[in-house]
């Protein structure tokens, strides 16, 4: 069993125990993944206020819906940021701060960095996982990785992404593709 | 429709959909496919471009949220598990009113923790703005205890006069930068028609401005002022009472006088 496999199965007991209302289990599952998720989610809100309130969300609702967790469907971090990103993207519709790319945030400072070159990692993720993200994005082309991030950090559809980049449509489905492609043929093994 | 090999298009709508990229009456189709028509073909692919889609989760830079993030959330918690214990308990017939009871408890005792959770914000927000006051005066002691013990300060004392007796300055003249530190203590303030204008007495000329001030009601005030260059030696200073926004030359009386 490759260490992935075991830090998966961990979660799936975590999230287990959850679903009996054992309340350490979410405290142990928080503890792991706080700071991914809070990085996520400050990074799509921008608001550190706001995004606080969401990390609350996203574990309340890992805790509420633990139960119908469906290990088949996906591995427990996906299904996390999965929860960590629909959040975070309808919070940044509902209070209507969909923010530019020239943001000054000074939380933003390192998304205009290339990639693989980015700031401390969260210690809740293995090693060579992180390694493998970083190898991953550093050989994507801006020209797919920039799409890609529009639509995951900003919730931007395929439409708006083409129109802000005066791309055509059809250009830039195939570069979400590609990336996308892309980024699971690298990283199958560790996400 | 289930598909049985997956195409160019329909890797480019999965790609689509993992991302969430899609508009949203084209997200709703999509999603029905994956559903209702149960293709394990398309669905095992999205699953998996969206599992690769979090990569970019994994390369932001972290950050923290504050400690009171998981005290909220296991407050919540912790009512939850015990209310969920609370309705596995069949009460006997005659005792419905007591699980009744409990059940409201546990409500108001979850209102209570929401009430505490807004209440703690509060309060780590007015800590916040004490904490910067805090920092704003331990600057300013800094300074002061700066000005007490180095060697290049030169204090001069003010003494009261007139009405003012009780009245007291006390100044920190570092002379290799040219600055005045200044503390007045029990100068009761003046109305708002008048000001205290502190002066330069050279040894040789007029007296020079030097500052208008007003005291705080506790009769205090602190400021610091450069010391003109081209003032030349100085023999005293002194503070009068004048018209709002000081005169050219003192014609009030002298509440402050101090020799240098």
């Amino acid at each position: 069993m490759s260490v992935e496999d075991r830090t998966d199965q961990e979660n799936i007991e975590l999230i287990r125990r959850m679903a009996l209302k054992d309340a350490q289990a979410l405290e142990a599952f928080y503890d792991r993944y706080n700071r991914l998720v809070f990085s996520l989610v400050l990074r799509i809100i921008r608001v550190r206020e706001d995004a606080e309130d969401v990390v609350v969300d996203v574990f309340w609702q890992t805790w509420q819906q633990a139960a119908r967790y469906d290990s088949s469907r996906g591995r427990p971090v996906a299904w996390l940021l999965t929860i960590a990103r629909t959040r975070a993207i309808d919070g940044m519709r509902s209070s209507n701060r969909k923010a530019s790319h020239a943001s000054t945030s000074d939380q933003l400072e390192d998304h205009h960095l290339p990639a693989g070159q980015r700031g401390n990692p969260d210690p809740g993720i293995l090693a060579d996982t992180r390694q493998a993200v970083r190898d991953a994005l550093t050989r994507l082309p801006d020209q797919q990785r920039i799409p890609l991030e529009m639509a995951y950090f900003d919730g931007m559809t395929h439409t708006e992404i083409a129109e802000s980049l005066n791309q055509p449509l059809g250009t830039m489905k195939d570069r979400i593709r590609a990336g996308m492609s892309h980024l699971r043929k690298q990283l199958k093994a560790y996400i | 429709m289930k598909h049985l090999q997956l195409t160019e298009d329909l890797l480019e709508r999965a790609s689509i959909y993992a991302v969430s990229a899609m508009s949203e009456g084209e997200r709703k189709d999509y999603a029905r496919h994956l559903e209702e028509d149960d293709c394990t073909l398309c669905r095992t692919e999205v699953l998996e471009l969206q599992a690769a889609m979090h990569a970019l989760a994994f390369d932001i830079p972290q950050s923290s949220p504050s400690p009171a993030v998981k005290m909220r959330l296991m407050a919540q918690a912790e009512v939850s598990a015990s209310m969920r214990g609370l309705q596995y308990r069949t009460p006997s017939r005659g005792f419905e009113w007591l699980a009744w009871l409990i059940s409201a408890a546990a409500t108001a005792a979850l209102v209570g923790v929401l009430f505490l959770n807004s209440n703690l914000r509060n309060r780590v927000e007015s800590l916040s703005a004490r904490l910067a006051e805090l920092e704003t005066q331990l600057v300013g002691q800094r300074t002061t205890l700066a000005a007490l013990t180095s060697p290049r300060f030169r204090v001069v004392n003010l003494a009261g006069l007139g009405t003012v007796p009780q009245a007291g300055a006390r100044i920190f003249w570092n002379e290799t930068e040219r600055r005045w530190l200044c503390y007045v203590s029990e100068l009761p303030p003046v109305s708002n028609d008048k000001t205290y204008q502190l002066w330069f007495v050279p040894q040789n000329g007029a007296a020079v401005s030097a500052n208008v001030f007003n005291t705080n009601p506790d009769g205090s005030a602190t400021f610091e002022i450069p010391v003109p260059a081209d003032i030349g030696a100085l023999k005293a200073t002194a503070v009068t009472t004048e018209p709002a926004g000081g005169l050219p030359q003192p014609s009030g009386s002298f509440v402050l006088f101090g020799a240098l």
